[in-house]
């Protein structure tokens, strides 16, 4: 198991081409909400504003939005990115490292992790009625402690 | 809420641990702040105008259509085409040509003959020319408005319905579909049902099927039904190659017959002695197996689809249809098209009736049941016009080549009794979202 | 002989069915290319409704490619 980590470890190191992937351990102690999106993947272009809305509102809280590009080609996020600005962190594994690593078995799909680093739950796609829910759930996790 | 599942704490936290080893850090993207959120929700405009046009003139048809697209978020899609179809020209009336000059009424005419108090309009053609009716003239327009969302993650729903109008013919549709995608959303199983019902009051009424065209016997309005299934599995085979497979069955039920058609009655030297109005069975059933591939090859695509088709009345078809659409530069595109097809006769089409044999129940020689072979060659240039506009336009060439064209019977030498038909088809459209 | 062809169908159908669930497909993050309009099954439903119109009024033969939408008294 240790040895499957370390290689993964190691390929997607060298993969990630200058180191822009996931440090959770990093993050211990707020709440992460890790959303995994493409630039051709319709519902993510939904989910943009709402993740905006939740950094801006609940930053101070101790929320952190990371999204996780999964776009092959950097050009194609860099183009989306313009026109949907995000005001939250931006990851890029453009081999999919991650979403092989998390499970996620459509896009998008999220990941709300507490303070302690437990994933607490994984929501599949988004859609505008998701979000009064997604929101209470991270405001629940905020005030957990 | 969609499939929020529990998901296992011992999991997910080796899998938050092996994330952590990859000690790296996030990139931040800079914050455009004066940006307001926006929702993608966009609307998409289509207003096409075909133009076709077959030879010898022939059928000429001016074609707009205006179609609106409206995302309501999440997936849930309203959809509306308006069609206005202006047919003019000259259609084959069936008969076939002779060395004689031969009169017809047109269909619109009480009677066959001049009589006081009736409508009376006869049309002559010259021998060796294919007896078309030349007052053809119709206007059809239709409707079409489909919906459809998502159930649940893995589902989609689809309903929708189509009107059209013509002064002789009324349509009503309405079908419904489910779409399942699993294995990863890399295959997806449809089903779906269709309902047509069709009312048809033919001008000047319509004639009894099968009944001698001097008569000019007619009936009062009919009706047809088609009702239809569809089942069907798409599936993607690589990053660039997707799939599907489509079964259809339908079965059309009451008035099948063009109350516009006629066949030659000849004699056994091949003088036409009388017409008679065609007559087909009242039930149809069709069925046909459709595959087709979307394959991308770099920026260009293949669209490359094979249908066979079959029906209770004989008919079998092959069509080959294939579209290459080539990017030339970001802003223009081009998509050359390609299409074959042929069929084989319907059972109870024949080229006209000989006098001297009995006289068959069934009869046509509407030339669309006729053994044919057909091929289209075009292309359509596209380039976008500003931000979220596009152009295009569509330049084919249609041609049809039927199988039997000629006779043996003396009277009949040197007649091409079921010329090629030759049609040209010009499509101008233009694309906008927002 | 329909019999014939409806068991090819249902054979072909779980050929295919099968043969997804186990090896061919993607993983959900490498769609970009499928995700493509041009690479949508009907990327242009106008052209597509145009020339079913036409050659369902001139052939024997239609649709297939989905419902069809409505028949038309063509000549």
């Amino acid at each position: 198991m240790l040895l499957s980590l370390l290689l993964l470890a190691s390929r997607s190191a060298l993969a990630a081409n200058g180191g822009q992937l996931l440090d959770l351990a990093a993050l211990k102690g707020q709440v992460v909400y890790v959303d995994f999106w493409a630039s051709w993947c319709a519902p993510c272009r939904e989910s943009f504003p709402w993740m905006n809305r939740m950094q801006d509102e609940l930053g101070r809280d101790g929320l952190v939005i990371i999204a996780v590009n999964v776009d092959h080609d950097h050009s194609d996020a860099e183009h989306f990115l313009r026109e949907h600005p995000a005001r939250f962190r931006v990851v890029f594994d453009p081999d999919g490292v991650l979403p092989g690593q998390f499970g996620v078995r459509g896009m998008p799909t999220s990941f709300l992790i507490d303070r302690d680093g437990r994933v607490q739950s994984r929501h599949a796609g988004f859609r505008l009625t998701d979000r009064d829910p997604l929101t209470q759930q991270i405001r629940v996790l905020l005030h957990a402690h | 809420m969609q499939l929020k599942r529990p998901v296992s704490q011992l999991h997910l936290g080796l899998m938050a641990a092996s994330c952590a080893l990859l000690s790296s850090t996030a990139r931040a993207q800079t914050a455009d702040a004066n940006q307001p959120p926006q929702i993608d929700q966009p609307l998409q405009i289509d207003a096409d105008l075909l133009y076709y046009k077959e030879n010898a003139g022939r059928v000429q048809t001016i074609e707009p259509i205006v179609s609106l697209k409206k995302d309501f978020g999440d997936q849930r899609v309203l959809d509306g085409t308006f069609t206005l179809d202006s047919l003019s020209g000259a259609t084959p009336n069936g008969a076939i040509p002779a060395h004689q000059p031969q009169t017809f009424a047109s269909p619109s005419s009480s009677s066959l003959t001049p009589k006081p108090g009736a409508k009376t309009t006869l049309y002559t053609i010259a021998p060796g020319d294919l007896p078309q009716d030349p007052h053809f003239k119709e206007r059809r327009v239709a409707g079409d408005l489909d919906w459809s969302q998502p159930l649940g993650l893995d589902n989609t729903l689809s309903y929708g319905g189509h009107l059209s109008t013509e002064h002789d013919f009324d349509s009503v549709a309405a079908h419904a579909g489910l779409s399942h995608d699993f294995n990863e959303k890399n295959t997806t199983l449809s089903a779906g049902v269709s309902e047509e019902y069709d009312r048809i009051h033919a001008h000047g009424g319509n004639p009894v099927p099968g009944s001698d065209y001097a008569l000019y016997e007619k009936e009062p309005n009919q009706t047809k039904t088609v009702a239809g299934g569809l089942i069907g599995v798409t599936q993607v085979l690589s990053r660039n190659w997707l799939t599907e497979l489509n079964y259809t069955y339908d079965r059309s039920q009451g008035y099948l017959t063009d109350p516009y058609r006629i066949l030659s009655v000849v004699d056994a030297t091949g003088l036409v002695a009388s017409y008679r109005y065609e007559n087909r069975p009242d039930t149809r059933a069709r069925q046909s197996l459709y595959w087709v591939n979307k394959v991308a090859l770099g920026s260009t695509v293949l669209d490359l689809s094979y249908r066979r088709g079959k029906d209770s009345w004989d008919v079998g078809s092959d069509t080959v249809d294939a579209r290459l659409r080539i990017d030339l530069g970001h802003r223009v595109y081009l998509e050359p098209h390609a299409r074959w097809y042929r069929q084989s006769a319907a059972d109870f089409y024949s080229l006209y009736l000989s006098e001297t044999g009995p006289a068959p129940v069934f009869m046509s020689a509407d030339p669309r049941l006729a053994a044919f072979s057909a091929t289209t060659f075009g292309a359509k240039l596209g380039m976008t016009a500003g931000r979220n506009g596009e152009f295009s336009l569509r330049l084919e060439q249609y041609q049809q080549r039927p199988t039997e064209q000629s006779s043996s019977l003396t009277a009949l030498q040197g007649l091409n009794l079921n010329p090629n038909l030759k049609a040209t088809i010009v499509q101008l459209s233009y694309h906008l979202e927002y | 002989m329909r019999i014939r062809t409806v068991n090819c169908i249902a054979i072909l159908l779980g050929v295919l069915v099968i043969g997804g669930c186990s090896t061919l497909g993607v993983k959900p993050w490498q769609r970009e290319i499928l995700a493509r309009p041009q690479m949508a099954l009907n990327a242009e439903p106008i052209d597509a409704a145009i020339d079913d119109h036409i050659y369902f009024s001139k052939e024997a033969a239609s649709g297939g490619r989905s419902f069809g939408g409505g028949g038309c008294g063509c000549n």
